[in-house]
């Protein structure tokens, strides 16, 4: 990795590139945040004057591939989604560049606008002067969950970019990708998830009511509040693809996201709260059997992160203190949820 | 040891999270070093539990497996078992009691896919007894720090 002020040289030479009317053209403040274990997360301010010669200044966020991640995921079909919902009901910041090319920063990486002063936290989420606003938050967040779930995909531009699943195998799809996750980087046995797998395999879900966007990652944690309860945006579009919606309302309701310790899905709503409001959201119908199945499926995907999370440990690939963190914190969490779903927690 | 591990690695947190972490930059940094010291309670807790938790939970599953044994049809498997449910863990370092674990938990994933073919009322009383072993094991491996 290059020091932090050859990095910052070197944005400014592409962004020199990518902005060929601009002059003194420099790069402020850079410094790594902590912006999930998938992407190097930086933050910078970018200052230039345009062609009239006028100051400007663009506090910018930049996403650059690591070595080794909590999940593989494609940084073109990330850049595309946060593109497709830009100025939609789904906010998002506005995605700028994406760059391919290792030349630049020595691995790919994309640029975004820093939406600045704004908290993500879900600890912050207990405590003033947050917590007064988790209904709030909550009707938000599901909200526009339904907005991303009746979204028309091929009308945002990304059929073209993820691939298209029918309403029938979209189940299926997901479980092999997930269990050839688990088969591939488990570290240690999984009895109860190989149990869920093997229920899931001979209780399939009814089809999809629709082919969707599916953030794949829709949780308290991935999206920015601000001191008056509002959602600014959504974040972390690294998993998205085409599937069931029913897909990220489970994910979003897995009881390893009660951060608040009791019955409140990602600290905010009661679960039977979350589905009336998606539903009228998104005009679609939260099957009950089809949702078991989801959430059922969602500790399998879950558990899948987290055991990748520990191999990449191991491994040596990538030794943030947040991947043995996560891999210790939830694989048993991820296990009591799955046993919950079954009917088999003590 | 003196003085005792579990309170050196609690007042080795305690430091890093309130003596450090404040004065650390950039964010990320001082991200790391509070995800450092959650590890180090996160040790703490296991630390006192580390070995009797491996040694309880393979001696139920080898209890598990000698009685299941008499009851599988398949020879292959019902001799595995067998053979399973005579042991016990004579070598209690962490390394060996865990790679032991570990072909434990391979052998009760199998039991428990085959039971789970299985018509009678013989592998009900097993799948029941797996699930109530897989569910005490998730409580054997819990930390405090877990919200769920």
């Amino acid at each position: 990795m290059p020091r932090v002020s050859d990095l910052a040289a070197r944005f400014a030479d592409y962004a020199r590139e990518r902005m060929p009317g601009a002059s003194e053209v420099r790069v402020e403040d850079l410094e790594r945040i902590f912006g999930g274990a998938s992407r190097e997360t930086w933050r910078l301010r970018l200052c230039y004057r345009d062609a009239s010669g006028r100051a400007e200044e663009r506090r910018l966020i930049l996403r650059r591939d690591p070595i080794g991640s909590l999940i593989e995921t494609d940084r073109r079909i990330e850049f595309l989604a946060y593109r497709a919902f830009h100025r939609s009901a789904v906010p998002v910041p506005e995605a700028l560049w994406l760059e391919e090319d290792p030349r630049w920063l020595e691995q790919p990486f994309f640029v975004m606008e820093e939406l600045a002063g704004l908290e993500s936290r879900p600890q912050m989420l207990l405590a003033p002067p947050y917590a007064e606003h988790c209904e709030k938050l909550g009707v938000q967040k599901w909200t526009i969950l339904g907005e991303i779930a009746k979204a028309d995909p091929e009308a945002l531009g990304l059929t073209e970019a993820m691939d298209v699943v029918s309403p029938d195998t979209a189940w299926r799809r997901e479980l092999d990708h997930w269990e050839g996750v688990l088969d591939e980087d488990e570290v240690c046995p999984q009895p109860i998830i190989r149990a869920a797998i093997r229920w899931l395999r001979r209780n399939p879900p009814p089809p999809a009511q629709r082919i969707s966007v599916v953030h794949a990652d829709y949780r308290t944690g991935n999206f920015l509040f601000d001191t008056e309860g509002r959602i600014r945006a959504i974040l972390d579009w690294e998993m998205a693809h085409l599937g069931d919606p029913l897909e990220d309302l489970a994910w979003s309701i897995n009881r390893i996201w009660c951060w608040a310790r009791d019955e409140r899905r990602g600290a905010l709503l009661p679960k039977e709260r979350v589905v009336r409001i998606w539903e009228e959201s998104s005009g679609l119908c939260a099957d009950a059997r089809a949702l078991h199945w989801w959430e059922l499926f969602s500790c399998v995907k879950g558990q899948g992160i987290w055991v990748s999370s520990a191999r990449e440990y191991e491994s040596g690939k990538n030794q943030d203190p947040v991947l043995a963190l996560a891999a210790w914190m939830q694989m048993n969490a991820q296990d009591r949820a799955a046993l919950e779903l079954m009917g088999h927690l003590a | 040891m003196k003085p005792e591990v579990g309170r050196v690695l609690e007042v080795c947190a305690t430091s890093l999270m309130l003596d450090v972490a404040p004065h650390v930059a950039p964010p990320y940094r001082q991200s790391s070093v509070f995800a450092s010291a959650m590890l180090l309670t996160c040790i703490r807790e296991e630390l006192d539990r580390i070995a009797s938790r491996r040694v309880e939970e393979n001696r139920a599953l080898c209890a598990m497996f000698a009685d299941a044994a008499p009851g599988i049809e398949d020879a292959s498997l019902r001799e595995r078992l067998a053979r399973a449910g005579t042991e016990d863990d004579e070598d209690l370092r962490i390394s060996v009691l865990e790679a032991r674990n570990a072909a434990l938990r391979e052998l009760l994933i199998e039991l428990q896919a085959y039971v789970e073919e299985q018509d009678s009322a013989e592998a009900r009383r097993v799948e029941a007894a797996i699930w109530r072993e897989l569910a005490a094991s998730t409580a054997r491996r819990k930390l405090g720090l877990n919200a769920f």
